[in-house]
């Protein structure tokens, strides 16, 4: 699975540091990730998760190192790689003034979607929300909210997903919702998840990761990973503080 | 995906302007919250410019100052209006959005500054005849029609573009309107005189005064140019910090 | 390292030359240069008229004081160029240290501003008897001193550092370009206060000039030393902060 060949590379991060002054956010990061996988990454609040996945989404610029996903340079060629990634937050990142509808016609402008109206139809029918297309996004529910995040996520048929924490402030039914939707399109993503949920991640996971102060401090493949040792090393870090 | 695919799906920056556009649009005309504390907020200045006048008298010639008071009613409506615009964008984390998909970010600059200035041309349209009426009866403007418009349309261009990259500043900062009004003011100065300048040569006439408006409305142009090609190379580096 | 002692020769040149710089100006300006009389030609009796004031002292004793006015505002003004080209060169490069002169040379352009206004403001109120008038020079500095101080409120009100640097950069370089428009938009509108005396092409005689270069020349060897006296002692903090920073791993 660890090709060489930078095609097969979903994510492919060498020597990433972010600093502003002397603080680093994030102190020499590389990890390969091959498509397909499903990567979790771990850590304690402000290990550089965040910035991580900033770096990774082409919001914010590397200050050191190389940073690819699906291939294409995050600085150089932000503009290409944004068609080709899709952002899953606790934040559902739409319009509450506008209708479930609208919001996904609006980012299938964005994306320059091809038929915008039959890919917007579909999705709204996947995520099981077509009833409530005419409706302000603003009367949804939490899980609604974020269920419709998912398809404006997909919208574009992104090849990496990336998902921050998006367990976060869901019911139980609304988690099950959204693991049935991930496993729905898991097969033709790369998938690169943040979270706090070590049970949670650990089960979807193909590669895990624990980041702490800016610094990897375990990648491996999913099979290497024995699951009490993971969690002893998980809790160790959490008492590390921020970077 | 092939690659050639990939290429030919390169979305066209109009579309995209559009989209943006057309969004804040519906949006505003769903809710009508900006439109309608703006509106208001302006007449609430007219109420306050009748106490402040009150003591004047019959002599007083309103005219050399209507267009200073109508200009300062736009620079503090418009300040309502920028940030309502912006924080929608902020509210949900939808701006962090707008930067995940393929665009420039100078068509989102575009894009918002546009739709500010078609809401801040609305209320003025809706408060220069309320204006004229409340305070200027029996003292007609001397200048034609046209220059009034012309005027108010170079300095609500300027106040639109800089309040617009301004208001995205503000949303980030504690204390968002207020760090609006402070940054706006002293920053549009020359801005703003230009276009009362302007206004006021068109309202008052007099000798040379034909003049006297192309010469402000001139300066108020390019004053305008100058701050909106600094704001345009600027915008990306706020937006994304 | 040779460089930083150079550095803080450097400084200290600018300290002694600054203050040798300034006391002679003074000194000339007082002593030795003839004062400039007000616009003859509106003379009327034994007063001049400026600003359609009557002037009751024709020497016009106050005028020495631009001598300091004159260098301090010009020295102002080229500090704040340094607010927007240190604020471009960190937008560009995103080095902190940039950061830190660009606000550093702000706050020495504060301080140059506020002397500004001062002593304009004493001019302003010995020889129009006004403590303030709207013209456009006055106005300019007014503006430009309200764009520094916003500089700095702008700069406390943001949490994260990074977005900080960049907001103030941007501020910073719509500020600079700010402060010409406003001279040039208040010189539109009529008012024709100011006094015109430095008249470009005559009016001075050389002893004039010289004093007012001298003045000029230790005003800014003041404003060098001040900067690097401050970016130092910033520099310092910021090594203290990377180091209790670094001892914490």
């Amino acid at each position: 699975m660890t090709g060489d060949s930078s095609p097969a590379l979903a994510v492919d991060v060498e020597g990433l540091v972010r600093a502003f002054g002397a603080r680093k956010a994030l102190d020499g990061v590389s990890l390969r990730l091959p498509a397909g996988a499903f990567l979790s990454i771990f850590g304690p609040n402000g290990a550089g998760k965040t910035t991580l996945l900033r770096v990774l989404t082409t919001l914010t610029n590397p200050s050191k190192g190389s940073v690819k996903v699906a291939g294409l340079d995050v600085v150089a060629d932000a503009v290409e790689l944004r068609e080709k990634i899709g952002l899953i937050s606790h934040n559902p990142l739409l319009y509450p003034d506008l209708s479930a509808e609208e919001n996904l016609l609006f980012f299938s402008e964005m994306y320059g979607v091809e038929e915008p109206a039959t890919r917007v139809r579909e999705l709204l029918a996947a995520v099981e929300l077509d009833h409530r297309r005419f409706d302000l996004v603003r009367t949804f529910s939490r899980g609604m909210l974020q269920r419709l995040s998912i398809a404006r996520a997909l919208l574009h048929r992104p090849e990496v997903l990336f998902l921050d924490e998006p367990y976060s402030g869901l019911d139980p039914h609304a988690a099950d919702i959204l693991d049935s939707l991930v496993a729905q399109v898991r097969e033709q993503h790369t998938f690169v998840m943040v979270s706090h949920d070590l049970a949670k991640g650990l089960e979807l996971c193909t590669h895990a990761l624990i980041l702490a102060k800016g610094r990897v401090v375990f990648f491996e493949p999913r099979e290497n990973v024995d699951e009490t040792a993971f969690a002893a090393l998980y809790r160790s870090t959490v008492g590390l503080g921020v970077a | 995906m092939p690659d050639a695919a990939a290429a030919a799906r390169r979305v066209s920056s109009w579309r995209q302007f559009k989209a943006i556009l057309r969004k804040d649009i519906v949006m505003e005309l769903r809710t009508k919250e900006m439109l309608t504390s703006m509106s208001l907020y302006a007449l609430l200045t007219l109420v306050v410019y009748q106490i402040a006048l009150s003591q004047s008298g019959s002599g007083f010639d309103i005219r050399l100052i209507a267009a200073g008071l109508v200009w300062l009613a736009f620079v503090f409506t418009s300040m309502l209006g920028l940030n309502r615009s912006l924080v929608h964008e902020k509210d949900q984390g939808c701006l962090e959005a707008l930067l995940l998909s393929p665009v420039d970010r100078p068509v989102i600059f575009f894009a918002k500054s546009i739709g500010n200035l078609i809401f801040l041309l609305i209320v003025e349209i809706i408060t220069v005849p309320i204006f004229a009426v409340a305070f200027m009866s029996g003292r007609p403007i001397a200048g034609p029609f046209w220059m009034i418009v012309l005027s108010g349309l170079v300095g609500s261009i300027g106040i639109a573009g800089v309040g617009t990259f301004l208001a995205t500043m503000a949303v980030n900062a504690r204390g968002g309107s207020f760090i609006l009004s402070v940054l706006f003011i002293p920053l549009m100065y020359p801005a703003l005189l230009a276009a009362v300048a302007g206004t006021s040569a068109a309202v008052l006439g007099g000798p040379g005064y034909v003049d006297m408006f192309w010469r402000s409305v001139g300066m108020g142009a390019g004053i305008d140019a100058i701050m909106l090609l600094a704001v345009y190379g600027l915008y990306e580096f706020i937006v994304s910090a | 390292m040779e460089l930083r002692v150079d550095k803080k020769r450097l400084t200290f040149a600018a300290v002694i030359a600054g203050a040798v710089l300034t006391t002679v100006g003074f000194v000339l300006a007082f002593l030795v240069a003839p004062p400039v009389l007000a616009d003859t030609t509106l003379a009327s009796g034994g007063g001049a008229m400026i600003g359609g004031e009557l002037i009751a002292n024709p020497v016009l004793f106050s005028q020495k004081i631009f001598y300091f006015h004159v260098p301090v505002a010009i020295t102002s003004f080229i500090i704040f160029f340094f607010t927007a080209l240190y604020g471009l060169r960190f937008l560009m490069t995103k080095d902190k240290a940039f950061d830190t002169k660009a606000r550093i040379a702000t706050e020495v352009t504060l301080v140059f501003v506020v002397l500004t206004m001062i002593t304009g403001d004493l001019w302003t109120r010995f020889e129009w008897g006004k403590w303030w008038v709207w013209e456009p020079r006055l106005t300019t500095y007014f503006i430009m001193m309200m764009l520094v101080i916003v500089y700095f409120v702008l700069r406390a009100s943001i949490e994260d550092e990074e977005r900080r640097a960049v907001y103030a950069a941007a501020f910073g370089i719509l500020a600079f370009l700010d402060a010409p428009l406003s001279f040039l938009i208040t010189r539109l509108v009529p008012s024709g206060n100011h006094p015109v005396v430095f008249k470009v092409g005559g009016g001075l005689d050389a002893i004039q000039v010289t004093t007012s270069v001298v003045a000029l020349l230790g005003m800014l060897c003041l404003g060098y030393a001040i900067y690097q006296m401050r970016f130092r002692e910033e520099r310092a903090k910021e090594r203290i902060e990377a180091l209790k920073a670094s001892l914490e791993d």
